[in-house]
């Protein structure tokens, strides 16, 4: 049985946080009505020019700096030529031979690192929606900001690549460049793999996968092009160099475009923009905005706080929980204790939010009083999720609201015992069974001195009581 | 000499149809022009830079403010063929 | 009222101002003259009632023709080209912009060679243009049409776009003032992009005053034109003076060489004389990479506009070809709407940027354009500004070189080197010949020296009168 090496290198484009497109004053919000974000330039009107969005190049040199990238101190724009209905002018403003950064990297939790051959400034294209005879453009699309960020061929499992887009991801939200998001269309990704004999130098003829609309179909397609390219090589046929499309519902790879048909982009400098100087100033500046990478968070997490590695990857995940979670541990330093107040009953909720993070109100402070409040014994499960839900978009004051909503737990042991001797009274039957041998028959007993006490009691204390007064 | 088969080349990249006997005139026109452009390889360039234009380092920006135009809709009377909000094409065949 | 036409767009104004006119009037009596000499064809179409803004200025009221390159919001714009015929602007170049607020009455807009490729208006969809100076000749191009209506007096003012002499070709041909900025003095903004390292709006006018008058309303940076110059602006005014003492002007031999006219080489050597004698000095300079500008402007031009040209496709705007498939519209409509130096552009442009050939053609392109920048900072060490022909000839017959390409391409000779420079250059009439058409002049100056230039220029028409004859229309 013949062995091969895989080769994967991938090719991503994000869409850069601006308000405004990369040459016009567009909007790019995502989900305006078709063609109502659009302009005379950015649908490619006779005598438009383009005018550079600043923001996008401060967006861009801080991704640049973030994946460890020289940066180019003077760059430029070319044009890419090729007629296509979503692309007014047909051509893209793009850059070719000078992009902003070159030769940079990204380190995974494996402790490999993958290497970053370049990533460009460009503008994006429209929309098109095929019906049976006919397509129709949406332009609102076209030229928003983006980021093409390409990978050498370093990744040599689709594990492996899911785990560089899964931490480029997290790279790119931490220093908030970009949101990310596949199904919204601001992250999207192509790949390239090829296989060669196990150990051998020479690469094998790539296939490029598109068409993969989330990362696990990233990582399905490469297992699928993976099988498929050995088969055909076990079987002693030849790869083609080609495009192929991840069919998702049926889970294989068609062939789009073979290399034969290859564009010829006749690339040359845009006219229309100068060339721009990227100052040590502006890049200074973006140095400010970038902080502690996931991959540096999550090392020093395992060692700081001691979490599970499955819970510390949970936090790492969104740079909003990450910060919360150490901030609150600030205040009351109990990770563990934070960490599952903080994974169960605050993510439930966050959860039904449709702004998700973004709605979220309370302080990591005000949080940590409510783990603490619960870790001494002073509220219950109930107690948290009520309090949690009541502060959680209004930030209200933690102690006010468990006074008010009178959510304290009642541990007195006087008062407690009063409602244990009522319940044992009131349930003789009950009562037998239990002392007839049936130990689960007691949690009914618990049950019904919480209902007495309206959820305020604290069962652990209810449990002992009960216990000691049908021992006598 | 620009052959046909480069003519048609040209004609395909630049999305123009020409007759047959369009095609043999350009042709014999392009050569004529590009033998005179031939001039300039009398010229040793080796150590010159290309100049791509004028006042290079400028840095004109914008600021990243959204300003709304709305002549959505005389661009969409523009076009020749629309579906509502949309430009309506005919089938796009890879 | 017919004594309009002696008046300069300044003075209309003067009189407009102190009542002595006024507005509607002005705009009648210059739209009744485009009706009278429409056998000129130098209108695409005539407003019935003028385009103009609120604004004030010391030209506020004088009519004004734009060519039809320049994007005037709600108007049709049509760059010459059957591609563009239905479209309609959806918003106000930068100069219309500037003109409406300084209260200028915009007339029309003028005919030029399709998409503004050529030299003669005779590759214009709506017809050639005619030289008012003699119907069977052409009015140089490609703003054949601005040219031929300033010099008929058939609208004090107007504007045309020079890539690579498009204004000051037909300005020496028609016998009028025709100026190209520096590259970034005047916005591009809304003018349909040839060349557009190349492109430069500019006035044509009959005058030097109505020249610096204009450009004070034109010139300046816009945020809209990334290639636009961060300047602070320049009252042109300034300079109508006469003076020219100590002034310094190139002659370079590479400009007065084989193929120049003797009748036109007579009128320069003339006006040399009337220089010298006012106080200026000739001094002899060297700008060897002549030879090569129109190798190096055909490849540049071309190639920019192949791509600029892409946009023209028949699925937002203008022509649309009906076809099965998407591509078919394109070839189809891309086939019909272009005529054939469009064509011409197109393919050769398409070709040095293609693969195998582009460091071959483009790239040396570029840096042989650098060369010829350096040849003018070298001469610019010892002189202010220089002095050339414009073209080699007067203007040539309708026909004359439509069969020849190259030929026509060679007649741009003296006018190219400076878009690839970016200089500002002026054209301005300096004599006739026996036939009694008009010669150019070209004075050339160093980047945003446009001031000097007006100063050289004026000087110059307060001695002689070229400028005030008035081709006989009957």
């Amino acid at each position: 049985m013949q062995e091969f090496d895989t080769v994967i290198g991938l090719e991503v484009h994000v869409q850069l946080n601006t308000e405004s497109k990369i040459f016009c004053s567009c909007s790019t919000r995502f989900d305006n009505p078709a063609n109502s974000n659009i302009c005379p330039v950015c649908c490619g009107y006779p005598g438009v020019l383009p005018v550079f969005n600043k923001k996008a190049l401060e967006l861009a040199i801080r991704v640049a700096l973030a994946l460890g990238c020289k940066i180019n101190k003077q760059i430029y724009f070319e044009r890419k030529n090729y007629f296509y209905p979503d692309l007014p002018k047909n051509y893209q403003i793009s850059q070719y031979k000078m992009p902003l950064g070159e030769k940079g990297s990204l380190k995974l939790p494996s402790g490999e690192t993958i290497g970053i051959t370049r990533v460009h400034l460009e503008e994006d294209a429209g929309k098109l929606i095929h019906k049976e005879n006919y397509s129709l453009v949406d332009l609102n699309r076209t030229g928003t900001p983006l980021l093409e960020i390409v990978s050498e061929p370093d990744m040599v499992s689709p594990e492996e690549a899911f785990d560089y887009l899964t931490y480029l991801k997290l790279t790119l939200q931490y220093i908030n460049a970009s949101e990310c998001n596949m199904e919204r269309g601001s992250l999207r990704c192509d790949a390239n793999i090829s296989l060669k004999e196990k150990g051998a130098a020479k690469l094998g003829t790539k296939v490029e996968l598109k068409n993969m609309n989330t990362f696990r179909g990233v990582r399905d397609a490469l297992s699928h092009e993976e099988k498929r390219q050995a088969k055909v090589l076990v079987s002693g046929e030849k790869i083609f160099q080609e495009t192929r499309l991840w069919d998702a519902k049926h889970q294989i790879t068609e062939v789009m475009r073979t290399k034969e048909e290859a564009h010829d982009y006749r690339y040359f400098p845009e006219p229309d923009l100068l060339d721009f100087v990227v100052t040590d100033s502006a890049v200074n500046n973006e140095k400010k905005y970038i902080g502690e990478l996931p991959l540096d968070k999550r090392e020093r997490f395992l060692k700081e706080y001691k979490l599970p590695v499955t819970e510390t990857d949970v936090i790492i995940s969104e740079r909003f929980l990450s910060s919360f979670f150490e901030e609150a541990c600030k205040e009351f330093n109990e990770p563990k204790k934070i960490c599952n107040l903080l994974l169960g009953p605050f993510l439930e909720q966050v959860n039904t939010f449709e702004e998700k993070f973004k709605a979220v109100k309370i302080s990591a402070v005000n949080f940590a009083k409510i783990a603490r409040y619960f870790s001494e014994g002073k509220i219950n499960n109930l107690g948290v999720k009520k309090v949690l839900s009541l502060c959680i978009v209004t930030n209200s004051n933690v102690d006010e609201i468990i006074a008010k909503e009178g959510l304290l737990q009642v541990s007195g042991k006087e008062e407690l015992d009063k409602f244990a001797k009522e319940a044992i009274a009131e349930n003789p039957k009950v009562v037998k069974e239990y002392l007839g041998g049936k130990v689960q028959a007691i949690m009914f007993l618990v049950g019904t001195v919480m209902k007495k006490t309206k959820g305020k009691a604290n069962p652990r204390v209810v449990k002992e009581l009960l216990e000691k007064a049908l021992k006598k | 000499m620009v052959d046909k088969k480069t003519v048609e080349y040209v004609a395909n990249l630049a999305r123009i149809e020409i007759s047959l006997s369009e095609a043999e005139y350009l042709g014999i026109q392009l050569s004529k022009i590009l033998d005179y452009i031939d001039k300039l390889k009398e010229l040793d360039v080796d150590n010159v830079v290309p100049m791509r234009g004028m006042n290079m380092q400028n840095n004109i920006f914008r600021n990243d403010e959204v300003k709304e135009c709305k002549v959505e809709e005389d661009i969409l009377k523009n076009s020749p063929q629309r579906e509502g909000n949309y430009f309506k094409i005919p089938k796009v065949i890879e | 009222m017919d004594n309009l036409i002696n008046l300069s767009g300044r003075e209309i104004a003067e009189n407009i101002k102190n009542g002595e006119l006024n507005d509607k009037e002005v705009y009648s009596f210059f739209k009744q003259r485009i009706k009278n000499s429409s056998r000129l064809n130098a209108f695409v179409e005539i407003y019935d009632e003028p385009i103009m803004g609120e604004g004030v200025s010391f030209l506020k009221g004088v009519p004004i023709a734009i060519k039809d390159n320049i994007c005037i919001k709600g108007k049709k714009i049509t760059c010459a080209s059957k591609i563009l015929a239905t479209h309609t602007a959806v918003y106000d170049a930068t100069v219309i912009t500037r003109l409406k607020n300084a209260g200028l009455q915009i007339i029309g807009t003028a005919n030029m060679d399709e998409f503004a490729f050529g030299s003669s208006t005779e590759n214009s969809c709506y017809g050639p243009v005619k030289n008012p100076w003699d119907i069977e000749r052409v009015p140089g191009g490609s703003s054949g049409g601005s040219a031929a209506a300033v010099a008929a007096r058939l609208v004090p003012f107007a504007l045309g776009s020079d890539t690579g002499g498009s204004i000051r070709q037909p300005a020496a041909f028609c016998g009028v003032v025709g100026f190209k900025p520096t590259y970034g003095r005047v916005s591009r903004y809304g003018l349909v992009a040839f060349g557009s390292s190349l492109d430069q709006i500019g006035p044509i006018t009959t005058n030097f005053t109505d020249c610096a008058y204009l450009l004070n309303i034109l010139c300046g940076f816009d945020e809209f034109d990334s290639t636009s110059a961060p300047l602070a602006s320049e009252d042109f005014t300034q300079n109508l003076k006469e003076d020219i003492k100590g002034l310094k002007i190139g002659i370079p031999p590479e400009y007065f060489g084989k193929g120049l006219a003797p009748e036109v080489k007579a009128a320069l050597t003339e006006m040399m004389e009337l220089f010298k004698k006012n106080g200026a000095e000739f001094i002899d300079i060297n700008l060897p990479h002549t030879e090569y500008a129109v190798a190096t402007y055909y490849i540049i031009g071309s190639s920019e506009a192949s791509s600029n040209l892409q946009r023209f496709d028949g699925i937002k705007y203008g022509l649309r070809e009906p076809a099965a498939n998407l591509k078919d519209v394109y070839v189809k409509t891309r086939g019909k709407g272009f005529g054939e130096e469009a064509k011409r552009r197109i393919f050769l442009g398409t070709y040095s940027l293609s693969s195998g050939y582009y460091d071959a053609y483009y790239v040396r392109a570029l840096k042989v354009r650098n060369l010829i920048k350096k040849d003018f900072d070298e001469a610019f060490k010892k002189v202010d500004m220089i002095l050339t022909p414009t073209s080699p000839t007067a203007a040539f017959k309708f026909g004359e070189k439509t069969t020849d390409p190259l030929s026509m391409y060679l007649s741009d000779i003296y006018t190219i080197s400076v878009n690839l420079a970016g200089l500002p250059a002026v054209s301005f009439p300096c004599g006739f010949t026996k036939n009694n058409l008009p010669i150019g002049a070209q004075l050339i100056g160093k980047d945003f020296s446009e001031n000097s230039l007006i100063k050289a220029g004026f000087s110059y028409q307060c001695w002689t009168d070229f400028h005030k004859r008035i081709p006989d229309l009957k």
